[in-house]
Protein backbone atom coordinates (compact mmCIF):
# COMPACT_ATOMS: atom_id res chain seq x y z
CA UNK A 1 0.00 0.00 0.00
CA UNK A 2 1.31 3.43 -0.82
CA UNK A 3 1.29 5.60 2.22
CA UNK A 4 1.64 9.03 2.17
CA UNK A 5 4.14 11.27 4.20
CA UNK A 6 0.73 12.89 5.72
CA UNK A 7 -0.81 11.98 8.77
CA UNK A 8 -1.75 8.18 8.40
CA UNK A 9 -4.78 8.56 10.58
CA UNK A 10 -6.99 10.22 8.29
CA UNK A 11 -5.27 10.16 4.78
CA UNK A 12 -4.07 6.19 3.67
CA UNK A 13 -5.04 5.79 0.04
CA UNK A 14 -5.45 2.89 -1.90
CA UNK A 15 -2.38 1.30 -4.37
CA UNK A 16 -2.70 3.05 -7.74
CA UNK A 17 -2.56 -0.11 -9.51
CA UNK A 18 -4.81 -1.56 -7.60
CA UNK A 19 -7.30 1.53 -7.97
CA UNK A 20 -6.79 1.77 -11.53
CA UNK A 21 -7.30 -2.05 -12.21
CA UNK A 22 -10.76 -1.28 -10.50
CA UNK A 23 -11.77 1.54 -12.57
CA UNK A 24 -10.96 -0.82 -15.47
CA UNK A 25 -13.10 -2.84 -14.01
CA UNK A 26 -15.71 -0.52 -13.97
CA UNK A 27 -15.44 0.79 -17.23
CA UNK A 28 -15.87 -2.42 -18.04
CA UNK A 29 -19.20 -3.22 -16.44
CA UNK A 30 -20.04 0.23 -17.04
CA UNK A 31 -19.78 -0.64 -21.31
CA UNK A 32 -21.39 -4.28 -20.73
CA UNK A 33 -23.99 -2.65 -18.96
CA UNK A 34 -24.91 0.07 -21.03
CA UNK A 35 -23.05 0.60 -24.04
CA UNK A 36 -20.96 3.70 -22.92
CA UNK A 37 -18.01 4.49 -20.18
CA UNK A 38 -18.51 7.06 -17.74
CA UNK A 39 -18.23 11.14 -17.60
CA UNK A 40 -19.04 14.29 -15.67
CA UNK A 41 -19.25 17.23 -17.47
CA UNK A 42 -22.20 16.43 -19.19
CA UNK A 43 -23.98 15.64 -16.09
CA UNK A 44 -22.72 19.85 -15.44
CA UNK A 45 -23.92 20.81 -19.08
CA UNK A 46 -27.46 18.81 -17.61
CA UNK A 47 -27.52 21.20 -15.13
CA UNK A 48 -26.71 24.33 -16.74
CA UNK A 49 -29.23 23.61 -19.55
CA UNK A 50 -31.82 22.46 -16.75
CA UNK A 51 -31.31 26.00 -14.67
CA UNK A 52 -31.59 28.40 -18.02
CA UNK A 53 -35.04 26.67 -18.85
CA UNK A 54 -36.12 26.90 -15.37
CA UNK A 55 -35.10 30.54 -14.96
CA UNK A 56 -35.93 31.13 -18.80
CA UNK A 57 -37.69 29.15 -20.47
CA UNK A 58 -38.15 31.17 -23.93
CA UNK A 59 -34.37 32.09 -23.98
CA UNK A 60 -33.23 28.34 -24.09
CA UNK A 61 -35.35 27.56 -26.39
CA UNK A 62 -34.27 30.57 -28.87
CA UNK A 63 -30.87 29.73 -27.55
CA UNK A 64 -29.02 27.76 -30.36
CA UNK A 65 -26.91 25.59 -28.31
CA UNK A 66 -29.24 24.82 -25.08
CA UNK A 67 -32.43 23.93 -27.51
CA UNK A 68 -30.03 20.88 -28.75
CA UNK A 69 -30.35 19.47 -25.13
CA UNK A 70 -34.30 20.18 -24.76
CA UNK A 71 -36.13 17.55 -25.37
CA UNK A 72 -39.71 17.63 -24.95
CA UNK A 73 -41.16 17.29 -21.58
CA UNK A 74 -38.60 15.07 -20.18
CA UNK A 75 -36.48 17.26 -18.03
CA UNK A 76 -32.73 17.88 -19.46
CA UNK A 77 -31.75 16.26 -15.69
CA UNK A 78 -33.29 13.02 -17.06
CA UNK A 79 -29.99 11.74 -18.50
CA UNK A 80 -27.61 8.87 -17.64
CA UNK A 81 -24.93 11.09 -16.63
CA UNK A 82 -26.98 12.82 -14.35
CA UNK A 83 -27.56 9.59 -12.27
CA UNK A 84 -24.07 8.87 -12.30
CA UNK A 85 -22.79 11.51 -11.04
CA UNK A 86 -25.13 11.69 -8.36
CA UNK A 87 -24.00 8.03 -7.59
CA UNK A 88 -20.31 9.67 -7.50
CA UNK A 89 -21.00 11.89 -5.37
CA UNK A 90 -22.84 9.09 -2.85
CA UNK A 91 -20.17 7.01 -3.35
CA UNK A 92 -17.05 9.53 -2.35
CA UNK A 93 -18.55 11.14 0.43
CA UNK A 94 -19.24 7.08 1.76
CA UNK A 95 -15.83 6.45 1.10
CA UNK A 96 -14.51 9.76 2.46
CA UNK A 97 -16.80 9.30 5.88
CA UNK A 98 -15.27 5.86 5.99
CA UNK A 99 -11.69 7.40 5.64
CA UNK A 100 -12.12 9.96 7.93
CA UNK A 101 -11.34 12.74 4.95
CA UNK A 102 -14.64 14.59 5.55
CA UNK A 103 -13.98 17.98 6.52
CA UNK A 104 -15.20 21.41 4.96
CA UNK A 105 -11.67 23.19 4.05
CA UNK A 106 -9.90 24.59 1.10
CA UNK A 107 -6.88 22.73 0.08
CA UNK A 108 -4.13 24.45 -1.07
CA UNK A 109 -0.34 24.68 -1.03
CA UNK A 110 0.86 26.84 1.72
CA UNK A 111 2.55 28.95 -0.56
CA UNK A 112 -0.59 30.60 -2.03
CA UNK A 113 -3.73 31.92 0.17
CA UNK A 114 -7.17 29.96 0.32
CA UNK A 115 -8.69 33.01 -1.60
CA UNK A 116 -6.10 32.97 -4.64
CA UNK A 117 -6.67 28.98 -4.83
CA UNK A 118 -11.00 29.60 -4.84
CA UNK A 119 -10.41 32.46 -7.62
CA UNK A 120 -8.22 29.88 -9.59
CA UNK A 121 -10.52 26.81 -8.73
CA UNK A 122 -12.96 29.35 -10.52
CA UNK A 123 -10.85 29.73 -13.24
CA UNK A 124 -10.03 26.27 -14.10
CA UNK A 125 -13.66 25.00 -13.62
CA UNK A 126 -14.48 28.15 -15.92
CA UNK A 127 -12.37 26.93 -19.15
CA UNK A 128 -12.68 23.27 -18.14
CA UNK A 129 -16.60 23.60 -18.85
CA UNK A 130 -16.18 25.59 -21.87
CA UNK A 131 -13.57 23.32 -23.06
CA UNK A 132 -15.18 19.85 -22.54
CA UNK A 133 -18.29 21.59 -24.37
CA UNK A 134 -15.83 22.23 -27.36
CA UNK A 135 -14.27 18.94 -26.95
CA UNK A 136 -17.73 17.00 -26.45
CA UNK A 137 -15.77 15.30 -23.02
CA UNK A 138 -13.42 15.76 -20.11
CA UNK A 139 -10.86 13.75 -18.61
CA UNK A 140 -13.05 10.47 -17.95
CA UNK A 141 -16.13 10.70 -20.35
CA UNK A 142 -13.64 11.79 -23.47
CA UNK A 143 -10.26 10.74 -22.13
CA UNK A 144 -10.68 7.75 -20.45
CA UNK A 145 -13.98 6.27 -21.54
CA UNK A 146 -13.48 7.37 -25.04
CA UNK A 147 -10.32 6.31 -25.55
CA UNK A 148 -11.11 2.76 -23.77
CA UNK A 149 -13.75 2.44 -26.68
CA UNK A 150 -11.21 2.82 -29.77
CA UNK A 151 -12.44 6.78 -30.20
CA UNK A 152 -10.28 8.84 -32.16
CA UNK A 153 -11.69 12.07 -30.28
CA UNK A 154 -10.76 10.00 -27.29
CA UNK A 155 -7.30 9.82 -28.36
CA UNK A 156 -7.24 13.70 -29.17
CA UNK A 157 -8.47 14.67 -26.14
CA UNK A 158 -6.21 12.77 -23.82
CA UNK A 159 -3.69 13.87 -25.91
CA UNK A 160 -4.26 17.30 -26.12
CA UNK A 161 -5.04 17.87 -22.39
CA UNK A 162 -2.17 16.58 -20.70
CA UNK A 163 -0.32 17.63 -23.70
CA UNK A 164 -1.03 21.14 -22.66
CA UNK A 165 -0.95 20.12 -18.79
CA UNK A 166 2.68 19.03 -19.53
CA UNK A 167 3.09 22.31 -21.77
CA UNK A 168 2.32 25.07 -19.44
CA UNK A 169 3.21 23.09 -15.87
CA UNK A 170 5.77 25.60 -15.66
CA UNK A 171 3.45 28.86 -15.53
CA UNK A 172 1.50 27.41 -12.93
CA UNK A 173 4.28 25.90 -10.33
CA UNK A 174 3.70 28.83 -7.63
CA UNK A 175 0.06 27.37 -7.20
CA UNK A 176 1.25 23.75 -6.25
CA UNK A 177 4.92 23.46 -5.54
CA UNK B 1 10.08 -2.15 -9.61
CA UNK B 2 9.35 -5.26 -7.35
CA UNK B 3 8.93 -8.28 -7.51
CA UNK B 4 5.19 -8.18 -7.69
CA UNK B 5 4.65 -5.40 -10.23
CA UNK B 6 7.25 -6.65 -12.37
CA UNK B 7 4.90 -9.89 -12.16
CA UNK B 8 1.45 -7.79 -13.08
CA UNK B 9 3.28 -5.91 -16.15
CA UNK B 10 4.11 -9.37 -17.64
CA UNK B 11 0.67 -10.43 -17.35
CA UNK B 12 -0.39 -7.45 -19.05
CA UNK B 13 2.10 -7.25 -22.17
CA UNK B 14 1.02 -11.15 -22.30
CA UNK B 15 -2.54 -10.50 -22.21
CA UNK B 16 -2.28 -8.10 -25.15
CA UNK B 17 0.11 -10.23 -27.20
CA UNK B 18 -2.02 -12.66 -27.17
CA UNK B 19 -5.00 -10.24 -28.04
CA UNK B 20 -2.74 -9.61 -31.31
CA UNK B 21 -1.90 -12.96 -32.40
CA UNK B 22 -5.51 -14.56 -31.76
CA UNK B 23 -7.33 -15.04 -34.96
CA UNK B 24 -9.49 -12.58 -35.93
CA UNK B 25 -13.19 -13.27 -36.13
CA UNK B 26 -15.04 -12.54 -39.81
CA UNK B 27 -18.36 -12.55 -38.79
CA UNK B 28 -18.79 -9.11 -37.07
CA UNK B 29 -22.17 -7.34 -37.92
CA UNK B 30 -23.17 -10.98 -38.94
CA UNK B 31 -26.99 -10.57 -40.70
CA UNK B 32 -29.50 -12.32 -38.57
CA UNK B 33 -32.12 -13.96 -41.33
CA UNK B 34 -34.40 -14.82 -37.93
CA UNK B 35 -34.81 -11.28 -36.46
CA UNK B 36 -35.62 -10.18 -40.04
CA UNK B 37 -38.36 -12.78 -40.36
CA UNK B 38 -39.84 -11.82 -37.18
CA UNK B 39 -39.95 -8.04 -38.52
CA UNK B 40 -41.43 -9.38 -41.30
CA UNK B 41 -43.89 -11.29 -40.05
CA UNK B 42 -45.33 -8.71 -37.57
CA UNK B 43 -46.67 -6.81 -40.78
CA UNK B 44 -45.54 -3.24 -38.70
CA UNK B 45 -44.17 -2.14 -41.65
CA UNK B 46 -47.18 -1.37 -43.28
CA UNK B 47 -49.11 1.92 -43.88
CA UNK B 48 -52.46 1.93 -44.92
CA UNK B 49 -53.22 4.68 -47.70
CA UNK B 50 -56.02 6.41 -44.77
CA UNK B 51 -52.74 6.64 -42.71
CA UNK B 52 -50.53 8.10 -45.38
CA UNK B 53 -53.25 10.72 -47.25
CA UNK B 54 -53.80 12.37 -44.00
CA UNK B 55 -50.08 12.85 -43.24
CA UNK B 56 -49.40 14.74 -46.80
CA UNK B 57 -53.19 16.60 -45.77
CA UNK B 58 -51.80 17.60 -42.81
CA UNK B 59 -48.92 18.36 -44.55
CA UNK B 60 -46.33 16.30 -41.78
CA UNK B 61 -42.71 17.09 -42.51
CA UNK B 62 -41.72 13.79 -41.20
CA UNK B 63 -42.44 11.72 -44.17
CA UNK B 64 -40.81 10.70 -47.27
CA UNK B 65 -42.29 8.38 -49.75
CA UNK B 66 -40.44 6.96 -52.19
CA UNK B 67 -42.09 5.24 -55.73
CA UNK B 68 -40.20 2.60 -56.59
CA UNK B 69 -41.57 1.86 -59.78
CA UNK B 70 -40.07 2.63 -63.21
CA UNK B 71 -39.68 6.59 -64.18
CA UNK B 72 -42.45 6.87 -66.59
CA UNK B 73 -45.12 5.20 -64.82
CA UNK B 74 -43.96 7.66 -61.99
CA UNK B 75 -43.93 10.54 -64.16
CA UNK B 76 -47.37 9.67 -65.58
CA UNK B 77 -48.16 9.94 -62.04
CA UNK B 78 -47.18 9.57 -58.83
CA UNK B 79 -48.09 10.95 -55.09
CA UNK B 80 -47.65 14.34 -54.69
CA UNK B 81 -44.31 15.44 -52.61
CA UNK B 82 -42.99 11.55 -53.27
CA UNK B 83 -39.72 10.56 -54.76
CA UNK B 84 -38.75 8.34 -57.61
CA UNK B 85 -36.27 5.26 -56.90
CA UNK B 86 -36.13 2.45 -59.31
CA UNK B 87 -36.37 -0.85 -57.22
CA UNK B 88 -33.07 -1.85 -59.05
CA UNK B 89 -31.83 1.70 -57.91
CA UNK B 90 -32.98 1.43 -54.35
CA UNK B 91 -29.40 0.26 -52.95
CA UNK B 92 -27.42 2.82 -53.46
CA UNK B 93 -25.26 3.31 -50.70
CA UNK B 94 -25.05 6.99 -50.43
CA UNK B 95 -28.47 7.42 -51.56
CA UNK B 96 -29.30 5.00 -48.16
CA UNK B 97 -27.04 7.21 -46.24
CA UNK B 98 -28.74 10.30 -47.26
CA UNK B 99 -32.22 8.89 -46.66
CA UNK B 100 -31.15 7.74 -42.99
CA UNK B 101 -29.87 11.27 -42.18
CA UNK B 102 -33.17 12.77 -43.16
CA UNK B 103 -34.32 11.14 -39.96
CA UNK B 104 -37.91 11.12 -41.58
CA UNK B 105 -40.00 8.28 -41.79
CA UNK B 106 -39.29 6.42 -45.31
CA UNK B 107 -42.37 4.70 -47.20
CA UNK B 108 -42.00 2.65 -50.66
CA UNK B 109 -45.35 2.20 -52.83
CA UNK B 110 -45.47 0.25 -56.05
CA UNK B 111 -48.64 -0.08 -57.86
CA UNK B 112 -49.66 -3.38 -55.77
CA UNK B 113 -47.59 -4.08 -52.16
CA UNK B 114 -44.95 -6.43 -54.03
CA UNK B 115 -42.47 -3.88 -55.61
CA UNK B 116 -42.34 -2.05 -52.37
CA UNK B 117 -41.94 -4.76 -50.03
CA UNK B 118 -39.09 -5.92 -51.90
CA UNK B 119 -37.63 -2.87 -51.87
CA UNK B 120 -38.03 -2.75 -47.87
CA UNK B 121 -36.70 -6.06 -47.41
CA UNK B 122 -33.44 -5.42 -49.70
CA UNK B 123 -33.01 -1.70 -48.04
CA UNK B 124 -34.06 -3.51 -44.25
CA UNK B 125 -31.20 -6.16 -45.31
CA UNK B 126 -29.27 -2.99 -46.00
CA UNK B 127 -29.42 -1.72 -41.83
CA UNK B 128 -31.67 0.82 -42.94
CA UNK B 129 -34.38 1.91 -40.59
CA UNK B 130 -37.64 3.71 -40.30
CA UNK B 131 -39.24 2.31 -43.16
CA UNK B 132 -42.23 1.60 -44.18
CA UNK B 133 -44.75 0.38 -47.10
CA UNK B 134 -47.98 1.34 -48.10
CA UNK B 135 -49.80 -1.04 -48.21
CA UNK B 136 -52.32 -2.16 -51.33
CA UNK B 137 -49.83 0.44 -53.18
CA UNK B 138 -51.56 2.70 -55.92
CA UNK B 139 -53.95 0.40 -57.24
CA UNK B 140 -55.45 0.75 -53.23
CA UNK B 141 -54.72 4.55 -53.31
CA UNK B 142 -56.84 4.73 -55.99
CA UNK B 143 -59.65 2.39 -54.65
CA UNK B 144 -59.57 4.23 -51.57
CA UNK B 145 -58.94 7.89 -51.60
CA UNK B 146 -59.33 8.79 -54.93
CA UNK B 147 -61.70 7.38 -55.97
CA UNK B 148 -63.75 6.43 -52.51
CA UNK B 149 -67.09 4.22 -52.36
CA UNK B 150 -69.63 5.28 -50.13
CA UNK B 151 -70.63 3.41 -47.40
CA UNK B 152 -73.91 1.13 -47.43
CA UNK B 153 -76.66 2.15 -45.59
CA UNK B 154 -75.67 -0.89 -43.40
CA UNK B 155 -72.45 0.24 -42.40
CA UNK B 156 -72.16 2.61 -39.18
CA UNK B 157 -70.28 5.98 -38.30
CA UNK B 158 -67.07 4.98 -38.37
CA UNK B 159 -67.27 4.19 -42.06
CA UNK B 160 -69.28 7.20 -43.12
CA UNK B 161 -66.81 9.33 -41.04
CA UNK B 162 -63.95 7.43 -43.32
CA UNK B 163 -65.90 8.09 -46.59
CA UNK B 164 -66.12 12.25 -45.53
CA UNK B 165 -62.19 11.44 -44.82
CA UNK B 166 -61.00 10.13 -48.03
CA UNK B 167 -63.94 12.15 -50.20
CA UNK B 168 -62.38 15.43 -48.95
CA UNK B 169 -58.61 13.68 -49.23
CA UNK B 170 -59.84 13.21 -53.28
CA UNK B 171 -60.35 16.74 -53.69
CA UNK B 172 -57.26 17.66 -52.08
CA UNK B 173 -55.44 15.20 -54.23
CA UNK B 174 -56.85 16.87 -57.44
CA UNK B 175 -59.70 14.72 -58.65
CA UNK B 176 -62.79 16.67 -59.29
CA UNK B 177 -65.52 15.74 -57.00
CA UNK B 178 -67.18 12.49 -57.39
CA UNK B 179 -65.75 10.58 -60.14
CA UNK B 180 -66.39 7.04 -61.71
CA UNK B 181 -63.55 4.30 -60.80
CA UNK B 182 -61.30 3.75 -63.74
CA UNK B 183 -58.52 1.45 -62.60
CA UNK B 184 -56.24 -1.13 -64.64
CA UNK B 185 -54.74 -3.94 -63.15
CA UNK B 186 -51.07 -2.54 -63.46
CA UNK B 187 -51.13 0.78 -64.41
CA UNK B 188 -53.15 3.23 -63.83
CA UNK B 189 -53.78 6.68 -65.71
CA UNK B 190 -55.07 9.90 -64.64
CA UNK B 191 -56.44 12.27 -66.65
CA UNK B 192 -53.87 15.17 -66.52
CA UNK B 193 -55.84 18.22 -65.93
CA UNK B 194 -56.76 17.04 -62.32
CA UNK B 195 -53.35 15.95 -61.21
CA UNK B 196 -51.48 19.58 -62.71
CA UNK B 197 -54.13 21.72 -60.86
CA UNK B 198 -53.28 21.60 -57.64
CA UNK B 199 -49.89 22.65 -56.74
CA UNK B 200 -47.86 20.09 -55.38
CA UNK B 201 -46.87 20.59 -51.67
CA UNK B 202 -43.58 22.37 -50.95
CA UNK B 203 -40.75 19.70 -51.91
CA UNK B 204 -39.25 18.19 -49.31
CA UNK B 205 -35.66 18.84 -49.76
CA UNK B 206 -33.56 16.12 -48.07
CA UNK B 207 -31.04 18.14 -45.97
CA UNK B 208 -27.21 16.88 -45.65
CA UNK B 209 -26.93 18.49 -42.30
CA UNK B 210 -25.34 15.58 -41.36
CA UNK B 211 -24.11 17.57 -38.09
CA UNK B 212 -27.22 19.36 -36.55
CA UNK B 213 -29.10 16.01 -36.93
CA UNK B 214 -26.55 13.67 -34.49
CA UNK B 215 -26.32 16.51 -31.62
CA UNK B 216 -29.66 16.19 -30.91
CA UNK B 217 -29.00 12.53 -29.77
CA UNK B 218 -26.34 12.35 -27.86
CA UNK B 219 -25.79 13.08 -24.32
CA UNK B 220 -22.01 13.09 -24.58
CA UNK B 221 -19.74 12.85 -21.62
CA UNK C 1 -24.59 -10.31 -26.04
CA UNK C 2 -23.61 -6.68 -24.45
CA UNK C 3 -24.37 -4.13 -24.58
CA UNK C 4 -26.57 -5.44 -22.52
CA UNK C 5 -29.44 -2.19 -22.40
CA UNK C 6 -29.10 -1.27 -26.06
CA UNK C 7 -29.62 -4.15 -27.09
CA UNK C 8 -32.33 -4.57 -24.43
CA UNK C 9 -31.81 -7.84 -23.09
CA UNK C 10 -32.10 -6.15 -20.03
CA UNK C 11 -34.70 -3.43 -19.84
CA UNK C 12 -33.72 0.27 -20.63
CA UNK C 13 -35.78 1.10 -17.52
CA UNK C 14 -32.70 -0.26 -15.56
CA UNK C 15 -30.17 1.94 -17.46
CA UNK C 16 -30.54 5.12 -14.73
CA UNK C 17 -29.98 2.22 -12.26
CA UNK C 18 -26.97 0.86 -13.31
CA UNK C 19 -26.24 4.91 -14.25
CA UNK C 20 -26.24 4.95 -10.07
CA UNK C 21 -24.89 1.77 -9.03
CA UNK C 22 -22.12 2.50 -11.65
CA UNK C 23 -21.06 6.46 -10.43
CA UNK C 24 -21.29 4.78 -6.78
CA UNK C 25 -18.12 2.38 -7.45
CA UNK C 26 -16.94 5.01 -9.62
CA UNK C 27 -16.95 7.61 -6.76
CA UNK C 28 -15.54 4.81 -3.96
CA UNK C 29 -12.75 3.90 -5.90
CA UNK C 30 -11.31 6.94 -7.20
CA UNK C 31 -11.95 9.01 -3.85
CA UNK C 32 -10.44 5.68 -2.04
CA UNK C 33 -7.37 6.36 -4.33
CA UNK C 34 -6.71 9.91 -3.87
CA UNK C 35 -8.65 11.89 -6.45
CA UNK C 36 -10.53 13.92 -3.92
CA UNK C 37 -7.07 15.95 -3.23
CA UNK C 38 -6.35 18.25 -5.77
CA UNK C 39 -2.75 18.42 -4.74
CA UNK C 40 -2.66 14.54 -5.23
CA UNK C 41 -3.28 14.83 -8.59
CA UNK C 42 -1.31 17.47 -9.50
CA UNK C 43 1.39 15.82 -8.36
CA UNK C 44 2.15 13.94 -12.37
CA UNK C 45 2.80 17.80 -13.41
CA UNK C 46 5.48 18.39 -10.92
CA UNK C 47 6.81 15.02 -10.29
CA UNK C 48 6.33 14.48 -6.96
CA UNK C 49 3.13 12.42 -7.10
CA UNK C 50 2.17 9.96 -10.15
CA UNK C 51 -1.08 8.66 -8.52
CA UNK C 52 -2.77 10.29 -11.27
CA UNK C 53 -0.96 9.04 -14.71
CA UNK C 54 -0.47 5.49 -12.92
CA UNK C 55 -4.08 5.23 -12.27
CA UNK C 56 -5.28 6.48 -15.78
CA UNK C 57 -2.67 4.40 -17.40
CA UNK C 58 -3.57 1.30 -15.26
CA UNK C 59 -7.57 2.17 -16.57
CA UNK C 60 -7.02 2.85 -19.72
CA UNK C 61 -5.18 -0.70 -20.13
CA UNK C 62 -7.37 -2.96 -17.81
CA UNK C 63 -10.28 -1.21 -20.02
CA UNK C 64 -8.52 -1.51 -23.66
CA UNK C 65 -8.05 -5.25 -23.15
CA UNK C 66 -10.85 -5.95 -21.60
CA UNK C 67 -13.16 -4.93 -23.90
CA UNK C 68 -11.12 -6.79 -26.75
CA UNK C 69 -11.39 -10.16 -24.85
CA UNK C 70 -15.10 -9.36 -23.74
CA UNK C 71 -15.67 -8.84 -27.74
CA UNK C 72 -13.65 -11.97 -28.72
CA UNK C 73 -15.75 -14.25 -26.41
CA UNK C 74 -18.92 -12.56 -27.85
CA UNK C 75 -19.95 -10.87 -24.42
CA UNK C 76 -20.07 -7.60 -26.18
CA UNK C 77 -20.30 -6.25 -29.45
CA UNK C 78 -17.50 -3.60 -29.22
CA UNK C 79 -18.98 -2.26 -32.65
CA UNK C 80 -21.87 -0.84 -30.49
CA UNK C 81 -19.71 1.49 -27.82
CA UNK C 82 -20.65 4.38 -27.50
CA UNK C 83 -17.60 6.65 -29.72
CA UNK C 84 -17.37 10.15 -28.98
CA UNK C 85 -17.69 12.61 -32.10
CA UNK C 86 -14.56 13.80 -33.74
CA UNK C 87 -14.62 17.86 -34.83
CA UNK C 88 -11.07 18.54 -35.76
CA UNK C 89 -10.13 21.74 -34.68
CA UNK C 90 -13.06 22.19 -31.45
CA UNK C 91 -11.32 18.67 -29.77
CA UNK C 92 -7.99 20.13 -29.91
CA UNK C 93 -8.72 23.55 -28.87
CA UNK C 94 -10.91 22.66 -26.12
CA UNK C 95 -8.21 19.76 -24.80
CA UNK C 96 -5.76 22.80 -24.61
CA UNK C 97 -8.48 25.00 -22.69
CA UNK C 98 -8.99 21.98 -20.40
CA UNK C 99 -5.42 21.50 -19.95
CA UNK C 100 -4.41 24.95 -18.62
CA UNK C 101 -7.99 24.60 -16.33
CA UNK C 102 -6.68 21.42 -15.10
CA UNK C 103 -3.56 23.61 -14.11
CA UNK C 104 -5.30 25.99 -12.46
CA UNK C 105 -7.73 24.45 -10.37
CA UNK C 106 -5.90 20.99 -10.03
CA UNK C 107 -9.43 19.20 -10.68
CA UNK C 108 -11.36 17.84 -13.93
CA UNK C 109 -14.70 17.52 -13.76
CA UNK C 110 -15.02 13.99 -12.24
CA UNK C 111 -12.45 14.81 -9.41
CA UNK C 112 -14.31 17.93 -8.37
CA UNK C 113 -17.51 16.11 -7.62
CA UNK C 114 -15.56 13.83 -5.30
CA UNK C 115 -13.63 16.72 -3.88
CA UNK C 116 -17.04 18.67 -2.81
CA UNK C 117 -18.97 15.58 -1.88
CA UNK C 118 -15.98 15.22 1.28
CA UNK C 119 -16.54 18.88 1.45
CA UNK C 120 -13.53 20.63 0.08
CA UNK C 121 -14.70 24.15 -0.65
CA UNK C 122 -12.42 24.09 -3.79
CA UNK C 123 -14.45 21.33 -5.50
CA UNK C 124 -17.40 23.15 -5.34
CA UNK C 125 -16.31 26.13 -6.53
CA UNK C 126 -14.58 24.40 -9.43
CA UNK C 127 -18.54 23.43 -9.99
CA UNK C 128 -19.53 26.60 -9.73
CA UNK C 129 -17.00 27.82 -12.54
CA UNK C 130 -17.59 24.99 -15.18
CA UNK C 131 -21.70 26.13 -14.46
CA UNK C 132 -20.47 29.80 -15.55
CA UNK C 133 -18.00 28.07 -18.12
CA UNK C 134 -21.14 26.30 -19.76
CA UNK C 135 -23.51 28.75 -19.34
CA UNK C 136 -20.72 31.45 -21.09
CA UNK C 137 -20.23 29.10 -23.62
CA UNK C 138 -23.75 28.62 -24.62
CA UNK C 139 -24.29 32.39 -24.33
CA UNK C 140 -21.70 33.01 -26.88
CA UNK C 141 -22.28 30.15 -28.90
CA UNK C 142 -23.96 31.23 -32.07
CA UNK C 143 -20.34 33.79 -32.29
CA UNK C 144 -18.41 30.38 -32.30
CA UNK C 145 -20.97 27.70 -33.79
CA UNK C 146 -18.90 27.58 -37.15
CA UNK C 147 -15.80 26.78 -35.53
CA UNK C 148 -17.76 24.25 -33.23
CA UNK C 149 -18.73 22.20 -36.41
CA UNK C 150 -15.97 22.27 -38.16
CA UNK C 151 -13.85 19.42 -39.81
CA UNK C 152 -16.26 16.52 -38.44
CA UNK C 153 -14.77 13.40 -38.87
CA UNK C 154 -18.32 11.31 -37.25
CA UNK C 155 -17.93 8.90 -34.62
CA UNK C 156 -14.79 7.84 -35.38
CA UNK C 157 -12.79 5.09 -34.07
CA UNK C 158 -9.26 5.30 -34.20
CA UNK C 159 -9.17 2.01 -36.43
CA UNK C 160 -10.99 3.61 -39.02
CA UNK C 161 -8.75 7.02 -39.00
CA UNK C 162 -5.46 6.17 -38.03
CA UNK C 163 -5.27 2.25 -39.16
CA UNK C 164 -4.28 0.71 -36.09
CA UNK C 165 -6.09 -2.29 -35.33
CA UNK C 166 -7.29 -2.39 -31.68
CA UNK C 167 -5.11 -4.99 -30.61
CA UNK C 168 -2.08 -3.40 -31.69
CA UNK C 169 -3.35 -0.14 -30.05
CA UNK C 170 -3.75 -2.39 -26.68
CA UNK C 171 -0.28 -4.16 -27.13
CA UNK C 172 1.07 -0.39 -28.08
CA UNK C 173 0.08 1.75 -25.12
CA UNK C 174 0.61 -1.52 -22.58
CA UNK C 175 4.10 -1.08 -23.28
CA UNK C 176 4.04 2.43 -23.12
CA UNK C 177 2.30 2.17 -19.67
CA UNK C 178 4.92 -0.22 -18.59
CA UNK C 179 7.83 1.57 -19.71
CA UNK C 180 6.11 5.09 -18.28
CA UNK C 181 5.81 3.23 -14.45
CA UNK C 182 8.90 1.59 -14.45
CA UNK C 183 10.41 5.36 -14.90
CA UNK C 184 8.14 7.11 -12.42
CA UNK C 185 9.21 4.66 -10.24
CA UNK C 186 12.89 5.31 -10.60
CA UNK C 187 12.07 9.20 -10.95
CA UNK C 188 10.06 8.88 -7.27
CA UNK C 189 13.18 7.48 -5.51
CA UNK C 190 15.42 10.09 -6.92
CA UNK C 191 12.94 13.36 -6.60
CA UNK C 192 12.97 15.22 -3.49
CA UNK C 193 9.83 14.94 -1.21
CA UNK C 194 7.06 17.28 -1.81
CA UNK C 195 4.97 16.89 1.63
CA UNK C 196 1.91 17.87 0.77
Amino acid sequence: MNFLIEDRKTRIYWNPYFGGFLLGLILLFSFYMSGRGVGASGGIKSAVVATVNAVAPTHAENSAYFSKFLKGDKSPLNTWLVFQMLGVIAGAFFSGAINNRLKIRVQHSPKISPKTRLWFALLGGFLFGGGAQLARGCTSGGALSGFAANSLGGLIIMVSIFGSGYLFAYFFRKLWI
Amino acid sequence: MSKRYIFISVVFIALALVLVLLPKQQNRNAFRPDLLLLEINSGDRFLSVDHIAERIIQGDPSILLIDVRNPDLYDEYHIPGSFNIPLNEVLNDSLNAALQLAHKDIVFYSNSTLSADQAWILCRRNKMENQYVMEGGLNTWFDHIMTPVPPRETEGNDAIALYEFRSGASIFFGMPAPVVAYKAPETVKLQNTAVTRKPEPAKQVIELKKVEEEEEEEEGC
Amino acid sequence: MGPLIPNEIISPEWNHVFAVLIGIAFGIVMESSGFSSSRKIMGSFYAYDFTMIRVFMTAAITALIGVLYMDYFGWIDRTELFVVPTYLGATIIGGALMGIGFLAAGFCPGTSFLAAAIGKVDGMVFIGGAFLGILFFGEIFPLISDFYYANYLGHITIEESLGIAPDWLALIFVVIAVAVFYVLSIIRKSVQKVKY
